[in-house]
C-alpha cells in the first residue's frame, strides 16, 4: 500500500451544467444505500457515506435508472404540492450534478 | 464525548511481490506464520460493525496474497462494512475477481507506479506495470467503483501529464494523486524521492487543468507534498478519532506508522475487543485530545482542523513525538523541513537518467 493519507476528504463543487430531462439518473457503481434509520438514511460510496433525509433522501431513492429526471421531479411536485416546477427541476438538477461530479450519481 | 471510528484499515498480510521504495509497511513487518486467521478477521469485523465503523480498507502488503480473501469479504458485508480492496493487482485473475466481486467487493484501488514501464519496474522492484494496465480493463467491465492510486515524487511528477492521459484512457471513476509521505522506506529514499519547489508548482497546474477537463468523468483527488504546505495535514483526521488499523498479527494502531514512537505499546484484538481498544488502548489515548499539544499548537486557532499534524513525523525529523509537526511553518523546529528542501534545490534538477537501482533501499518480502 502506498504511503498517502487521504481519507474523507472534501469534494470540490465547480459550475453546474444540468441533466438532460429525459436522462435517467442511477447510483454510480460502488455506491449503496445502508439499512434505513428512522428517517434518516445513509448512502454508502467510496472513502465516504452522506446521511440523507428529507428532499434528498427523496430524491436519491429515485435514482433507480429507470425513471427520468422529468417524472422524478413531477412526482416531488406532487409529493410537496408546490406549483414551482421550474424551480424543482433547478434544485434537483443542482443536487444531481453535484453529486456526478463526486461520483456518487451517474445519468 | 469520544467519536466513533469511522474506518478500519486492515494491513491483513505484509506478504507482497512488490518492492516499493515508499511503501508505507513498517521497517520492522509481521511474517506469514504471525498472521490473523480467517475466523479471527472476521470476528473483529464483526466488532468493527457493532463500534459504528462504515468502511473496511483491505490492504498489505498485497491483500491477494491472502487465500481466504473471498472470506474475509463475506465476513466484512455480512457485519454490514463497506469494503474497499487495495492492491497492486498482482495475483488477480478474471475468475478470482468475479469471485471477489460476487462475494461483496464494492471499491477496487489499483495502484500504479508511473505510465512508464521501465520507471515504474524500478519504483516497484518488480515487472508489474504491462500486467496492471491489461488488469485495470478488465477491472471496468465489473459493476463496482474503481479508483487508479499513483504516488508521485521526483522521479515521476514530471510524467504527471502522461499518468493522467494513462489513467484517463484506463477509465476509472477516480484518480488518486498522493504525494510520497516520508515515513520508513519512503524516508530512507527521500534523497531521491523529494521533488523540487518548479516540479510540485508545475504539477499543480497541471492537475488543475486536468480537473476542470475531467469534472463528471473522472475525480481526481490530491494529497499534497506537505513539505511543502504552510501548514501541516489533518493526519488520520486526528489521533485516535477517525481511524483505526491493524496489522497482519492483530496489534491496533492508530495509524501505519505509530510503531515508529517509542513507548508505544499496542493491544493486540487476540487479547481485546475492538470496542476496548477504541475506548481503552493507551496507544489510542496517547495523543487523543488536545492535553497532549505544545505551543504554537495549543493556542493555534488551526488546532480543530490539522491537530497539530502527524506524531510520526514530529517524531522522525526531530525526535520528539509530541512536537509540533515540524513541516508546520510556524513550529519552532521548521527548519529540519526547510534543510531538506535546500538540499534538494542545491543537487539540482531531477537527473535525466534514472538513478540506478543500486541506490534505492527497496522493501524486502518478510515471507
Amino acid at each position: 500500500m502506498a504511503a498517502s493519507g487521504s481519507f474523507y476528504s472534501g469534494g470540490r463543487l465547480g459550475v453546474m451544467p444540468v441533466p438532460e430531462k429525459n436522462s435517467k439518473p442511477r447510483l454510480a457503481p460502488g455506491c449503496r444505500w445502508a439499512e434505513a434509520n428512522g428517517a434518516e438514511r445513509m448512502l454508502m460510496f467510496p472513502e465516504g457515506a452522506l446521511r440523507l433525509q428529507g428532499t434528498g433522501r427523496d430524491i436519491l431513492e429515485r435514482c433507480d435508472g429507470q425513471r427520468t429526471l422529468q417524472q422524478i421531479v413531477e412526482e416531488l411536485q406532487a409529493q410537496y404540492k408546490t406549483g414551482d416546477v421550474g424551480r424543482i427541476e433547478q434544485e434537483v438538477s443542482n443536487f444531481l450534478e453535484s453529486l456526478r461530479q463526486k461520483r456518487i450519481v451517474d445519468f | 464525548m469520544l467519536p466513533t471510528p469511522l474506518a478500519l484499515i486492515a494491513e491483513i498480510t505484509h506478504r507482497c511481490p512488490l518492492h516499493c521504495v515508499y511503501c508505507s509497511n513498517p521497517l520492522e513487518m509481521q511474517k506469514a506464520a504471525s498472521e490473523l486467521p480467517t475466523e479471527d478477521w472476521v470476528r473483529v469485523f464483526r466488532e468493527a460493525g457493532k463500534l459504528g465503523v462504515l468502511h473496511l480498507h483491505l490492504t498489505g502488503g498485497e491483500p491477494l496474497a491472502r487465500t481466504d480473501l473471498t472470506e474475509l469479504i463475506v465476513g466484512a458485508r455480512t457485519a454490514g462494512l463497506y469494503v474497499n480492496l487495495i492492491t497492486s493487482g498482482i495475483g488477480l485473475s478474471e475468475q478470482r475477481l468475479a469471485a471477489l466481486v460476487q462475494a461483496g467487493l464494492e471499491h477496487l484501488q489499483l495502484s500504479f507506479q508511473d505510465s512508464r514501464e521501465a520507471e515504474a519496474n524500478e519504483i516497484a522492484g518488480t515487472r508489474s506495470h504491462p500486467h496492471k494496465l491489461q488488469l485495470a480493463r478488465l477491472i471496468r467491465q465489473f459493476k463496482i467503483a474503481f479508483t487508479i492510486n499513483v504516488v508521485v515524487h521526483r522521479q515521476n511528477l514530471d510524467h504527471l501529464a502522461d499518468i493522467i492521459a494513462m489513467a484517463e484512457e484506463l477509465g476509472p471513476d477516480r484518480l488518486e494523486i498522493a504525494n510520497v509521505q516520508y515515513y520508513g522506506w519512503a524516508l530512507s529514499n527521500r534523497n531521491l524521492l523529494l521533488p523540487t519547489q518548479q516540479q510540485v508548482e508545475q504539477s499543480q497546474r497541471t492537475l488543475a487543468a486536468a480537473e476542470e477537463r475531467l469534472r463528471g468523468r473522472m475525480r481526481i483527488d490530491y494529497v499534497a507534498p506537505d513539505y511543502y504546505a504552510r501548514y501541516p495535514k489533518a493526519c488520520m483526521g486526528g489521533w485516535g478519532r477517525r481511524l483505526l488499523l491493524l496489522d497482519p498479527a492483530g496489534q491496533a494502531l492508530p495509524c501505519h506508522a505509530a510503531g515508529v514512537i517509542p513507548g508505544m505499546k499496542f493491544d493486540n484484538v487476540r487479547q481485546h475487543s475492538l470496542d476496548w481498544i477504541w475506548r481503552e488502548s493507551a496507544a489510542f489515548q496517547r495523543f487523543r485530545g488536545e492535553d497532549w499539544m505544545p505551543e504554537p499548537c495549543r493556542s493555534c486557532d488551526r488546532r480543530t482542523e490539522d491537530f497539530g499534524g502527524c506524531r510520526c513525523q514530529a517524531f522522525l525529523l526531530t525526535g520528539d513525538a509530541a512536537a509540533t509537526d515540524p513541516v508546520c511553518t510556524l513550529a519552532p523546529t521548521h527548519r529540519v523541513v526547510e534543510q531538506a528542501l535546500a538540499q534538494i534545490s542545491s543537487d539540482g534538477l531531477p537527473s535525466p537518467v534514472l538513478p540506478s537501482a543500486e541506490r534505492w533501499v527497496y522493501r524486502p518480502n518478510p515471507g
